[in-house]
């Protein structure tokens, strides 16, 4: 998506000043009112600065990231393998097209307390839980980008008399590189929401533990601080797919002309 | 002209019809010709004559709903390995992810030839091309008409009996057009045989004639065979010497003469329903 | 036109699709008695038969109407707020820009996350559901309807100006219609994001709702019941999605490709 030149940032500095106007009015406000949950701004940022170097938080993120990693790849693998295949045959397409669209609308959550019943409260719930939320997008902008893939490529595919497999590895994965690697971002947002999710239905642990334990003993600048980070975790991982995406897809780039956002 | 009429021709499409499922009305019906070995036949025909259907049969990409093509005598199945195509659109054909010489390496794959030797061969074929320092450029850095040239050059880096082009010219501008003729023209005189067979489909006359042994005329849908014309032109051919020769223009006016009067015929006959 | 309206017929009724998922379900019917996984997972004709009786016997259709109404009543106003603001900020520039830095921090941030916080800030009642759920679902929204506002082709504007259009005029009749198409995907987006939150929402907080059903029956070892409510949760899901999808199709009929992502 172009984001950058449909939003033509002319410069940075508003966005800061407005930003600085936000904590700002965060601070005044949170001074004034009475509600103990509303710590002011330099509270949070102290809580945030100490969390930073605690290693018992740090450990804690370094947990969070790792069940992220590990449903995000497992529910990308599955993602691409079924899009790939379901792309490139229409009668596989047609076959398998509304048991996937029961699952995809089924939200994550509804599916965790089977899991628990399964898997019990570790890990062996949390990961199935991300991959599956992950595995959706993936898979239908998999789909979407195969089948975008243009009659001439295909034309060419069949004339050149590759096989079914090296067809679909080495033309159209490809080919619908652009509309996965959106299907990733995606996904990568989404496992976020599942981390959180998964630890707080789970036996907790990581951020989403942290979160659960802090708001608990009332530790409200701790909360809101640790909530700063998981954003701030979200953004820095979409930044990375940004890079990503300019260095894979240098060349998708330049064939439409455009600049990744 | 240079093949026999007794000798076997390379392709022979023998009454060919395809008729489209979804409403039933026919793009071509009853076709039947031969592409004799060795020459370039072109193809022309108003819109929607069916010359696209026509070529995606020679190709193996679409079956007929009647009749048949014969390769050296043997009935089409698939996509034959001796054919190979040349689309009109060479930004949407040659894979952007892939650079020059790996799109033109591509056909390779499976032929059993060493990476240096691929590499060779492929930069043999740019460099027939006039293609001499691209190989390491992406397809979409190069000009329209530079574009059509990896796209040719792909087509011929596997030795082709065959080859077909689908209005390759139509989407550059007149002068890349006229180079591009010319290069096609020298891939035709440099080649012997089987190797130099061609079949070129394009809606302008004027090219068809400058380039082709014979035209084939193609009526308004549904597609028929209006006639076949010999070109009976020297050879090497050239711009402007060719192009304004008598003989050029008796032929070129024959053509639309031809094509004028099949619109004719059927404007009326459908005036009449 | 026979032809066309069979094929149309043809699209609608995905045969093989659909015999895919009975397949399916009869292989987890046989399935899970064969391989012994009687005590953790429930056969899709018992979830089924639970979930029948359950619907019968009448508190799980009034924790069907909590979620649905915190839904519902979230993802209103989500849109209400997220079409407003982002029309706003999309058509002023200068608000653009000083808003992007706080937008662009603000949206990462994972709504369930707020989720203990909501609960000291709004007790455990239906406005702290509601308040979650159009939290969530109000960014996505927000996020399309200013790209698809910032999107609008220029010229647009300008036949609408010279054709003696007021600002307000162009607003509603041209910049809103031409962005139609991004705010729809962002409510598609929004209302599947906005199920999760709700049903996450009260399955921790076990307060009301679906989400709440879930954990009792968890925690009271009633399984079979468990798994009606994921199947319940789920047909919800796809009905959502589906008039969702319909609803676009018929409003957007004018557009020419429909992207899909989440």
């Amino acid at each position: 998506m172009t984001r950058r030149a449909l939003l033509g940032l002319r410069s940075p500095l508003l966005a800061i000043a407005g930003v600085l106007a936000a904590l700002i009015a965060w601070q005044l406000w949170a001074e004034r009112s009475d509600p103990f949950y509303v710590p002011t701004t330099t509270e949070i940022f102290g809580a945030a600065w100490s969390l930073w170097r605690d290693p018992d938080f740090l450990s804690d993120a370094a947990e969070s990231l790792e069940r992220l990693a590990a449903g995000f790849l497992i529910g990308s693998a599955i993602g691409i393998g079924v899009g790939l295949l379901m792309g490139s045959s229409s009668r596989v397409r047609r076959a398998l097209e509304p048991l996937v669209d029961l699952l995809r609308s089924t939200p994550p959550i509804a599916i965790a307390p089977a899991l628990l019943i399964i898997a019990g409260f570790g890990n062996g719930m949390r990961v199935p839980l991300i991959a599956f939320g992950v595995c959706f997008p993936v898979l239908l902008n998999t789909v979407d980008g195969v089948r975008a893939v243009s009659s001439e490529v295909r034309d060419t595919a069949s004339m050149l008399h590759i096989g079914r497999l090296d067809r679909t590895v080495r033309i159209y994965f490809p080919a619908a590189l652009p509309s996965i690697v959106t299907g990733l971002r995606i996904a990568i947002s989404v496992a976020l929401v599942l981390v959180v999710v998964a630890e707080f239905v789970g036996e907790g642990g990581g951020l989403g533990g942290y979160l659960e334990v802090a708001a608990a003993r009332s530790e409200f600048p701790e909360v809101y601080a640790c909530i700063l980070f998981l954003g701030l975790i979200g953004y820095v991982l979409n930044r990375f797919f940004v890079l990503v995406e300019r260095h894979l897809l240098a060349w998708h780039y330049g064939a439409v002309g455009e600049q990744p956002a | 002209m240079n093949s026999q009429p007794e000798e076997s021709p390379v392709l022979r499409v023998e009454r060919l019809g395809k008729r489209y499922a979804t409403d039933g009305t026919f793009a071509l019906e009853d076709v039947t010709f031969d592409v004799r070995e060795g020459e370039l036949l072109a193809v022309v025909g108003p819109s929607g004559c069916g010359k696209t259907t026509l070529l995606r049969i020679l190709c193996g990409l679409t079956k007929p709903t009647a009749g048949a093509v014969l390769l050296d005598g043997r009935p089409i199945v698939g996509p034959p390995r001796e054919v190979s195509l040349v689309f009109q659109d060479y930004s949407r054909s040659l894979f952007p992810w892939l650079t020059v010489l790996r799109n033109v390496m591509f056909p390779l794959r499976g032929s059993g030839l060493s990476k240096e030797g691929k590499i060779a061969q492929a930069e043999a074929v740019l460099r027939e091309m006039g293609l001499n320092d691209v190989g390491t450029k992406y397809p979409w850095q190069l000009s329209g008409g530079m574009q059509q040239r990896v796209a040719i050059a792909r087509a011929l880096v596997s030795h082709p009996e065959v080859l077909v082009l689908d209005e390759p010219f139509a989407s550059v501008d007149a002068l890349t057009r006229a180079e591009l003729q010319d290069v096609l023209l020298r891939v035709h005189s440099t080649r012997e045989g089987r190797a130099a067979t061609v079949v070129h489909v394009t809606h302008d006359i004027d090219e068809a004639v400058y380039l082709a042994d014979r035209v084939l005329v193609l009526s308004p849908p549904p597609g028929r065979v209006v006639d076949t014309i010999g070109v009976g032109l020297p050879r090497p051919r050239e711009q402007t010497s060719t192009r304004s020769s008598a003989e050029f223009l008796t032929v070129r006016n024959e053509i639309h003469t031809l094509i004028a009067s099949e619109n004719a015929l059927r404007s009326s006959l459908s005036a009449d329903r | 036109m026979n032809a066309e309206r069979a094929r149309y017929a043809g699209e609608r009724v995905n045969v093989s699709g659909w015999l895919v998922v009975v397949l399916v379900a009869l292989a987890a019917e046989l399935a899970i008695p064969g391989l012994n996984l009687e005590d953790t997972v429930a056969r899709p004709s018992q979830a089924l038969t639970t979930l029948v009786s359950e619907l019968r016997a009448g508190p799980l259709r009034d924790e069907i109407g909590a979620t649905l109404s915190a839904y519902l009543q979230g993802l209103a106003i989500a849109i209400a707020v997220g079409v407003v603001a982002g029309v706003a900020i999309g058509s002023s520039r200068t608000l653009l820009e000083t808003s992007s830095g706080v937008i662009e921090f603000l949206r990462p941030v994972p709504a369930v996350a707020l989720i203990p916080l909501a609960t000291y800030a709004m007790g455990f009642d239906t406005e702290m559901r509601r308040f979650l759920v159009a939290y969530a679902a109000v960014w996505p929204i927000l996020f399309n309807t200013l790209y698809g506002v910032r999107g609008v082709d220029r010229m647009l504007y300008d036949v609408a100006r010279t054709s003696g259009a007021s600002r307000l005029g162009v607003l509603v009749r041209v910049t809103l219609p031409a962005s139609l198409p991004s705010i729809a995907t962002g409510i598609r987006i929004s209302a599947s994001l906005a199920l999760l939150v709700c049903v996450t929402v009260e399955y921790w907080t076990q307060t009301a709702g679906l989400g709440a059903y879930m954990h009792e029956q968890y925690g009271a070892i009633r399984y079979d019941e468990v798994y009606a409510a994921v199947l319940l949760t789920a047909l919800i899901g796809y009905v959502v999605n589906v008039v969702l999808r319909s609803t676009e199709r018929r409003a957007l009929f004018w557009v020419g490709e429909e992207r899909r992502a989440a």
